[in-house]
């Protein structure tokens, strides 16, 4: 992380702005899914994305890191600034974007390699690593830093799709942090897993905030309220509502948010 | 619900009857599905039969056993200098002639094969000490009498096997011939090795096209090209290309790569390359179902660290793809390997008698070998042809066990 810029919009200059979004519109061919959603997200607080299904949520979280370019239909419009840095500018390379920021996705996904090689292979591909002997450093370090290393450190060669769900959605989120992203986006990290897992993956999340800026998308407003300091609400493709964990879920100030918080729809 | 609806009396003889029907749908159809195994198994078990049947006689060949007493016969050999030269100077075939007249009377010349002299060759060879001693030596017979001993012959070569049978002279051996010779007009001197050597180079040029080309193409398609009309019409012609009868490439094959590009005629390399234009949209078609059947949730992993879309493809699409591709290959391939026409139409069905140096010289290759053989007129080639078709066999067999074998070595489990 060099030469920060500091984002001119940044209204409360005390937490830094690390992506901004202005006016964001995405359309699936003829139709409207994101419908000028504006946001910032910042390095010190973790953002949750809550809504009901179908709300747009992942739609908007995709199009931080670009991953709705592998949609043919899908269309992107307004800004999306990465310190500073438009990130759907001809000039952004798509590929480094992605490594700057990484994504956890819902269902664990870890390659059909070893546990070793799930990691290695970011770190491989941006060439971080100098030698055998640093990449193994690499290796532990994001294995400690998603709580993985004791569990499988006697077993880094076995396959990563032979641990258990909780195991591979860490390795995964170990995966993701080797390449040292400045942003994680989570996609419903905890859907397909169960409560103990949940509860490791969330602390892990606590562990991470302030290292990394920290995106979550989940369905779970327990969860949301556990793991985040910041939350918007979506629905319909709008951004309802976006502020503070507590204000949200406590004192709500739109009636949409009011309803979806108290289990009107959902 | 409504209330006059009675609840459903699950013990009724209607409810039992259907029960019933149901278990008697279940056992036709289990014996029909056994029945349909069984034919299966019965063509393949007589097809089997027949074929072991005629072609293991077709790796056998007759020998009659000759006493040859060197130091009177009209041989005139060094035992201490015995080279290539020496031998090729000693004009074997008159000494061997003499040594079977001596041994089984005047008309015997005609008994052993034209070739029963490179027997006594191999003989002074291994062992030049016996020339000062008299020894048995083994000739193969002529094709009359060989068919005659396998129970084919005119009455004339019966006779003569009688009396061969009489003298405990006669004995069947392997002949090694039939592995190591190419095709003849004596069918007990033919091989196989010319067309075996022959389909090699064949499906070796066939691979290294159709394999590469046909992955290409699968990976552009799936991983790629946008959908629009034009990979429609794309897709529809590889199906269509798949479907076309091979005789068609041949053609292709005869009016492009002999008379536009000009290259040699009743080569490995055209038979090669008109076989790749027929393997290959098997492979496509395959490499695509596989491709398609790699998770997207690999390819989101990979993109999602920030691999580019090339490494997606080859870091983790292809390694997860390769097993279907390589069964789809070796359906290609067996299906080029087994194919006779397109390869008659581009002149591979020539008498050639000497094994194919490289991919541009002269070959024939083991279907269109089948295929010339079994129009010979000679009785002999009836089981030479047997004896072939269990070659291709093995051949087919062996390739597929290949691609059993690299299928489950490159197979992973996600």
């Amino acid at each position: 992380m060099t030469a920060m810029i500091q984002n001119q919009e940044s209204m409360t200059p005390a937490v830094e702005t690390k992506m901004t979004a202005r006016d964001v519109k995405v359309f699936y061919g003829e139709k409207q899914a994101i419908k000028g959603v504006s946001i910032d997200v910042d390095m010190d607080n973790v953002t949750a994305f809550i809504g009901p299904s179908g709300c747009g949520k992942s739609t908007f979280l995709r199009t931080l890191n670009r991953m709705n370019d592998t949609v043919a239909s899908a269309r992107v419009e307004g800004t999306i600034t990465l310190d500073g840095e438009d990130i759907y500018a001809p000039s952004m390379d798509v590929v480094q974007l992605r490594a700057r920021v990484g994504m956890v996705f819902q269902k664990p996904n870890p390659f059909p390699k070893s546990i070793y090689e799930n990691i290695a292979y970011g770190p491989r591909i941006h060439g971080l690593a100098h030698g055998k002997a640093d990449l193994d450093v690499i290796v532990e370090k994001s294995l400690r830093r998603a709580g993985l290393w004791d569990e499988v450190k006697d077993r880094l060669h076995d396959s990563g799709t032979a641990l258990s769900g909780g195991q591979q959605q860490r390795l995964c989120i170990g995966r993701a942090i080797a390449v040292e992203p400045e942003v994680i986006l989570m996609d419903e990290p905890c859907s397909a897993l169960d409560p103990i897992a949940t509860a490791k993956i969330e602390e892990l999340i606590h562990e991470l905030r302030g290292r990394y800026a920290i995106v979550i998308v989940t369905h779970n407003m327990q969860q949301a309220a556990r793991v985040s300091q910041r939350t918007a609400f979506f629905h319909l493709g709008e951004l309802v509502e976006y502020g503070v964990t507590s204000d949200i879920f406590t004192n709500p100030k739109a009636e949409r948010t009011k309803d979806y918080i108290t289990g009107r729809y959902g | 619900m409504t209330a006059t609806r009675n609840p459903t009396d699950w013990r009724s003889d209607a409810m039992r009857r259907r029960i019933a029907r149901r278990y008697a749908a279940e056992r036709r159809f289990k014996l029909a599905g056994l029945l349909a195994v069984l034919l299966s198994a019965a063509f393949l078990a007589f097809l089997l039969v027949t074929m072991m049947g005629n072609g293991l006689r077709g790796f056998t060949r007759t020998e009659i056993a000759v006493k040859v007493d060197f130091p009177a016969s009209p041989l005139l050999l060094d035992p201490n200098a015995i080279t290539d030269q020496a031998l090729a100077n000693a004009n074997l075939p008159m000494v061997t002639g003499e040594v079977v007249k001596k041994a089984l009377g005047a008309d015997a010349e005609e008994w052993v094969s034209p070739t029963a002299w490179t027997a006594l060759r191999d003989a002074i060879k291994a062992d030049p000490k016996i020339l000062s001693r008299t020894e048995t030596v083994r000739l193969p017979a002529s094709t009359a009498i060989d068919l005659a001993a396998k129970g084919k012959g005119s009455s004339e070569a019966e006779a003569a096997v009688d009396r061969l049978n009489k003298a405990g002279v006669l004995s069947t051996g392997f002949n090694m011939g039939f592995l190591t010779a190419s095709d003849g007009t004596d069918p007990t001197q033919v091989g196989i090795w010319g067309a075996f050597k022959g389909s090699l180079l064949t499906m070796l040029v066939t691979l290294a096209l159709s394999f590469p080309v046909g992955v290409a193409t699968a990976v552009y398609l799936e991983e790629y090209a946008r959908k629009n009309w034009m990979t429609d019409i794309i897709e529809v012609s590889i199906n269509n290309l798949a479907a076309v009868p091979s005789i068609i490439f041949g053609l292709l094959g005869l009016s492009i790569f002999l008379n536009v590009l000009h290259l040699p005629r009743s080569a490995s390399l055209v038979g090669g390359m008109t076989l790749a234009l027929m393997t290959m949209p098997v492979i496509v078609i395959a490499g695509r179902n596989a491709i398609k059947s790699v998770p997207p949730s690999i390819r989101d992993a990979a993109l999602g660290i920030g691999a580019s879309p090339v490494q997606v493809v080859f870091h983790h699409v292809l390694p997860l793809a390769l097993p279907g591709i390589l069964t789809g290959t070796i359906i290609g391939m067996a299906r080029a390997l087994g194919e006779t026409a397109p390869l008659l139409m581009i002149g591979m069905r020539a008498f050639i008698a000497t094994p194919p140096g490289g991919i541009v010289d002269p070959a024939t290759v083991l279907p269109v070998q089948i295929f010339l053989w079994s129009d010979e007129v000679s009785k002999g080639f009836v089981e030479k042809t047997s004896a072939a078709i269990i070659v291709l066999l093995i051949f087919l067999l062996a390739m597929n066990g290949l691609a059993i074998y690299l299928r489950n070595k490159f197979e992973r489990r996600w």
